[in-house]
């Protein structure tokens, strides 16, 4: 244990960051996707860029902060789901803009101001689909058989649905027609959603090189823009919905797109070929994924955090003390150093370089969106959003200097916990002797003693078994178990019986319920009623009341029979102990 | 000529031989050849006698000792107004059995009782208390006489004694309370002690014997430590706890009475301050050094608050002073059993025997530490014996269920599905037969039985982590996942160090996480 903590110690207690900035109430509510860094104004200070949800429904705005400041703020028609900043050409002055994809669009922003909207081109509809809404259009079939042939096309047909007959669907009857009126004269559009975003150097890898824009679709494909034009450059086609993306290389030389699907699996796209390259598959959904040179780094679902070749050759898996929020890349190229940021649900953000762990980031809050790079005018910030909506920033410290140590563990520590066991006492051992020497002598009444009991125990049995006294049946036609709750101070008591039947399928009818007790203690209003059909499996709570007639403070048992119409025999037999009335009764 | 005895002194005679009724109805004679109230100067000490001894008489057939008396009621337990935090530091409460300080034994050793408490060696009223969780938990009907169901305060006892006198005097109660002059009575301290007692024990009627107290004292004043003593019970009766503590407390500056000392802890106890109450024990051995009930005190705290080791210590300590007492014998023999030296518990049993306790759980426990203690020679026929004694069916389910556990020992598994059966034929409400048929079902393959006795064991003992677990894995293995997921949540909060539970935790989440 003591190994172990104290490195945990220093890990933790050495901090190698400065708290520069945190506001709890900043109402900044964002993933690692909407936050980039960039010299907006061209004037050598980077600032923050974030694509703020809101709530979700309302407040979706771009902002943009420099030091601890608001510094604008843009509002959205939509909820962000990827922000980046890019260079888009060659003139001067090098201001970079800021795409927002939201929905099927990408709006770029210039100098902070709307500057394009690209839209993603429209998939092709099931001609069915638009026969049925021109029959629509003039009326020619009515919405009853509209909705029939929709629902045929939409369990049959290879080209899914539009977005407005999906919706049709949901309708109900009565809303149906309006919707009809309203929609009809409009041509009907497929239209796919952007899933992430990312940039790719179009011709050159200098750090102020143009830059594309490369999307992922809800339609399972990925095009490549050019940064002027925003003409579709390349298309490339997934098997399935991407989620995170990865982006490396040149357009026009060699690049590499890792990205991480919603079925699980990485794939890996190059120039030149539609389909992906290569493919791993993980055992848990991807959560994050961060490039570190040629390796890609992903957080998983299952607690784990695994390391990979460009190939798909696994190359390691560490295991993490909690589920991973969100990754991001810590890259500090004057240093040369290279981590990954991994911010877990457990309010830490742990560093890792390979598989080892290099140091802890406590946090006030669960962090969502994780930012590294620089800002302002200095190069190793870190900035995070929480999941209450506060803005940390951190910076390194100049000093700070991770090192590298292999953090795996030697033998568990268990192994050294010395057991707490008893000791054998003195008498134990003399009875243990006497056992030895009366051996035979023991084993002969104990035997003799067995088959006494097992004759007892038989005849007991047998006895119960022949006035069904137990509350649960041996029959085998009619498998029943029983128990009753009785609730209440008194005089009142509610009495619910528990009814199920253990069969694996077969149903039990035709049974009744009896009570047998004293009726000078108690009184029930119906002391024999039928019990309806009783489906294997299920727990059947039968409710009555009794009343308790005597205030002498003394209780009795109650019997509650199962009987089968037509014999006379009880099924089973519950014993209800009374517990005794504590009110009194009113006369 | 037969010269026939003083009528009075006769009495007297009888109600030193403890034969109340008797002496009763001769003062009740006497008191009909000359009324009380009418009388002159020179019969009325005569009569005044007669009368005192009457109400002595009445109260002695009802009396029960008012220190060991304490049931807490439903409503003191769920609208406590003295708890102000909800949340108490670990050691200083008794609300929470799970804050043990003094490592007592994990539920996989030794089973708790409905409020999460190691089940004792000795049953008392205290022992059967304990908060329960929830209203519905609070009116659910006790399992067997050893649950935790709580009593309103005025329960089945109080209000039986309050009417039996009433029964058993056709012209009415002996004394009529609401024509009484309290004021007369409290100036006499010869007649007033009796009528106190008469009223607080055999009427149960505490609203008119605190006025009498109250006039007492006030008579007295404010020196007598005995009346004091009794506003502070009479108060307590009420549930005025703090004007109790301080009656007592008063008391106690006039006179050191070990009573005074029990009274007062009952009223800390009651506070939810155990830890006072320790304190005020530890006190009052400074002034009587080896008292038992003190010592005895020390220890059912300590037992309360799950400190076993603490509790044997005083126990032992108990042991050197009487050893003949019952209850400490009882309770570090079952501590015994429960840190698996049952040779040890074995003799504590046996010294029980030997003191004349011989009754069916004796046997009962007899019979488990000698199978346990690998004396296979004793084991059956004590539970033979067990079973000749039965009382009632929970004895008798009680007995089966132990023997199941022997069968289970000797591998006998279709002995032993009949032995549980029996223990659930006895006790409709037995859940740990309950759940060990499950399990025996569950080899057998029948796995829709074996899940309906957990899920009935489950409702039945929610307190118990063991069907909760079982039904965990049934589940697990049928591939229901969610089910599982539930059942070892549930275990989780019986039982939060249980190991296993914790593994089929990890590997579920693992499935849940997986693809």
């Amino acid at each position: 244990m003591s190994a172990g903590s104290s490195e945990m110690k220093d890990l933790m207690a050495s901090s190698k960051w400065l708290d520069a900035h945190y506001d709890p109430v900043a109402n900044l509510y964002t993933f690692t996707s909407c936050v980039a860094l960039a010299d907006l104004h061209g004037d050598g200070e980077n600032k923050l860029v974030v694509g703020d949800l809101g709530t979700g429904l309302c407040n979706m705005k771009l902002k943009v902060y420099r030091g601890t400041g608001l510094l604008s703020e843009n509002t959205l028609l939509d909820l962000p789901t990827g922000l980046v900043s890019f260079l888009m050409e060659q003139h001067e002055p090098r201001t970079p803009a800021v795409a927002v994809a939201s929905g099927p669009f990408i709006y770029v922003y210039k100098n902070l101001r709307p500057y394009f909207k690209f839209t993603l081109p429209p998939l092709e509809v099931n001609p069915l689909e638009q026969d049925l809404w021109s029959q629509a259009k003039e009326d020619m079939i009515d919405p009853m058989s509209l909705k029939e042939m929709l629902e045929s096309i939409r369990d049959k047909a290879d080209i899914p649905l539009s977005a407005r007959s999906l919706r049709f669907l949901m309708l109900d009857l009565q809303e149906m027609v309006t919707f009809v009126n309203l929609h009809k004269e409009q041509p009907i559009r497929r239209q796919t959603v952007i899933t992430c975003i990312n940039t790719l150097k179009k011709n050159m890898a200098d750090e102020d090189a143009v830059s594309c824009l490369v999307i992922g679709t809800e339609s399972k494909d990925v095009y490549v823009l050019d940064p002027e034009a925003f003409t579709i450059l390349s298309k490339m086609t997934l098997p399935s919905v991407p989620t995170l993306m990865d982006v490396t290389g040149q357009f026009d030389v060699e690049f590499r797109i890792t990205v991480a699907c919603r079925d699980g699996n990485i794939y890996i796209l190059r120039r030149d070929s539609p389909k992906p390259k290569y493919c791993i598959e993980l055992s848990s959904h991807p959560v994050g994924l961060v490039r570190i040179g040629k390796n890609v780094v992903v957080g998983c679902a299952q607690e784990t955090l695994h390391g990979y070749t460009q190939k798909g050759k696994k190359l390691w898996t560490t295991y993490l003390p909690a589920p991973v929020t969100t990754m991001g890349l810590m890259d500090l190229p004057c240093r040369g150093f290279q981590a990954v940021l991994v911010a877990l649900s457990n309010c830490e953000v742990h560093l890792y370089r390979d598989k080892n762990l290099l140091s802890i980031i406590k946090t006030p809050d669960v962090v969502t969106s994780i930012c590294f790079g620089r800002y302002g005018r200095e190069d190793g910030t870190l900035i995070m959003t929480t999941k209450g909506g506060g803005l940390i920033v951190k910076i390194l410290k100049r000093t700070a200097v991770f090192d590298e140590r292999d953090t795996a563990p030697g033998p568990p520590l268990a192994q050294s916990i010395r057991l707490n066991v008893p000791k054998k006492t003195k008498l134990y051992v003399d009875q243990t002797m006497r056992e030895r020497e009366n051996a035979v002598a023991m084993h002969r009444a104990f035997q003799m003693d067995l088959s006494r009991l097992r004759l007892a125990a038989a005849r007991a049995y047998v006895k119960a078994l022949e006035s069904s006294l137990t509350p649960m049946s041996a029959s085998l036609s009619e498998p029943l178990k029983m128990n009753a709750v009785v609730q209440g101070l008194g005089p009142s008591f509610k009495l619910t019986l528990n009814i199920q039947n253990t069969a694996a399928s077969r149903p039990v009818m035709n049974l009744a319920i009896c009570f047998l007790y004293d009726e000078k203690l108690y009184s029930m209003r119906t002391a024999f009623f039928k019990i309806p059909l009783l489906v294997p499996g299920l727990n059947y709570p039968i409710d009555t009341f009794v009343e308790c007639l005597s205030d002498k403070g003394i209780s009795d048992i109650i019997k509650v029979f199962v009987l089968r119409e037509g014999k006379s025999a009880p099924l089973l037999t519950a014993h209800i102990n009374m517990p005794v009335s504590e009110g009194l009764a009113l006369n | 000529m037969e010269v026939p005895m003083d009528p009075l002194f006769l009495a007297w005679s009888y109600f030193r031989r403890r034969k109340f009724q008797r002496c009763a109805d001769i003062c009740t004679k006497v008191l009909e050849d000359s009324p009380y109230d009418q009388e002159s100067d020179s019969s009325l000490l005569m009569s005044e006698a007669t009368w005192s001894l009457k109400t002595r008489a009445l109260t002695e057939m009802v009396y029960i000792d008012e220190v060991d008396v304490d049931q807490e009621g439903i409503a003191e337990m769920m609208l406590d107004e003295n708890a102000i935090a909800q949340v108490t530091r670990p050691g200083t409460s008794l609300r929470l059995p799970g804050t043990s300080q003094g490592g007592g034994p994990t539920p996989a050793v030794r089973p708790v009782t409905q409020s999460g408490r190691p089940i004792t060696g000795f049953v008392r009223p205290s022992t059967q208390s304990g908060r329960p969780g929830t209203m519905e938990q609070a009116i659910k009907t006790p399992r067997t006489a050893h649950t935790a169901r709580p009593v309103t305060s005025s329960s089945g006892r109080f209000v039986r004694l309050g009417t039996a006198s009433m029964l058993t005097n056709p012209d009415g109660p002996f004394i009529n309370l609401s024509r009484l002059n309290l004021a007369k009575y409290a100036q006499k301290p010869s007649l007033s002690r009796t009528l106190f007692e008469y009223i607080f024990h055999h009427e149960n009627d505490v609203k008119n014997a605190l006025d009498l107290a109250a006039l007492a004292t006030e008579h007295a004043q404010f020196k007598d430590w005995w009346w004091k003593v009794q506003l502070g019970k009479c108060y307590y009766r009420l549930g005025l706890h703090r004007e109790a503590e301080k009656q007592f407390r008063s008391a106690l500056n006039h006179q050191e009475v070990v009573d005074t000392y029990l009274y007062l802890a009952k009223v800390y106890q009651r506070l939810d301050q155990p830890v006072t109450a320790l304190n005020l024990f530890k006190q009052g051995l400074d002034h009587f050094p080896g008292e038992v009930t003190l010592l005895t005190g020390i220890a059912r705290i300590h037992e309360e608050m799950n400190n076993m080791t603490s509790a044997t210590e005083y126990y032992k300590d108990v042991l050197k002073q009487d050893n003949t007492h019952v209850e400490a014998i009882a309770c570090i023999g079952s501590n015994h059993f429960y840190t698996d030296q049952s040779e040890i518990a074995l003799r504590f049993y046996r010294r029980l025997l030997q003191m004349g306790v011989y009754n069916c759980q004796l046997y009962n426990n007899l019979g488990l530490c000698c199978f346990y203690a690998q004396q296979y020679d004793m084991t059956l026929s004590s539970f033979e014996r067990a079973l000749a004694l039965v009382s009632s069916d929970e004895e008798q389910a009680d007995v089966w269920y132990n023997l199941g556990h022997v069968a289970v020992g000797i591998g006998n598994l279709p002995l032993a599905y009949q032995c549980f059966k029996l223990a659930l034929a006895f006790n409709n409400d037995h859940a740990e037969a309950y759940n060990n048929l499950a399990v025996l079902e569950l080899r057998k393959g029948r796995i829709e039985q074996s899940k309906a006795f957990l899920q009935t064991a489950a409702s039945l003992a929610p307190q118990m982590y063991e069907p909760h677990f079982n039904l965990a894995i049934l589940t697990d293995k049928v591939g229901d996942l969610q089910s599982s997921y539930a059942a070892a949540r549930k275990s989780e909060e019986a039982f939060p160090e249980h190991v296993d539970t914790q593994q089929i935790l990890k590997t579920l989440k693992q499935h849940f996480a997986e693809l």
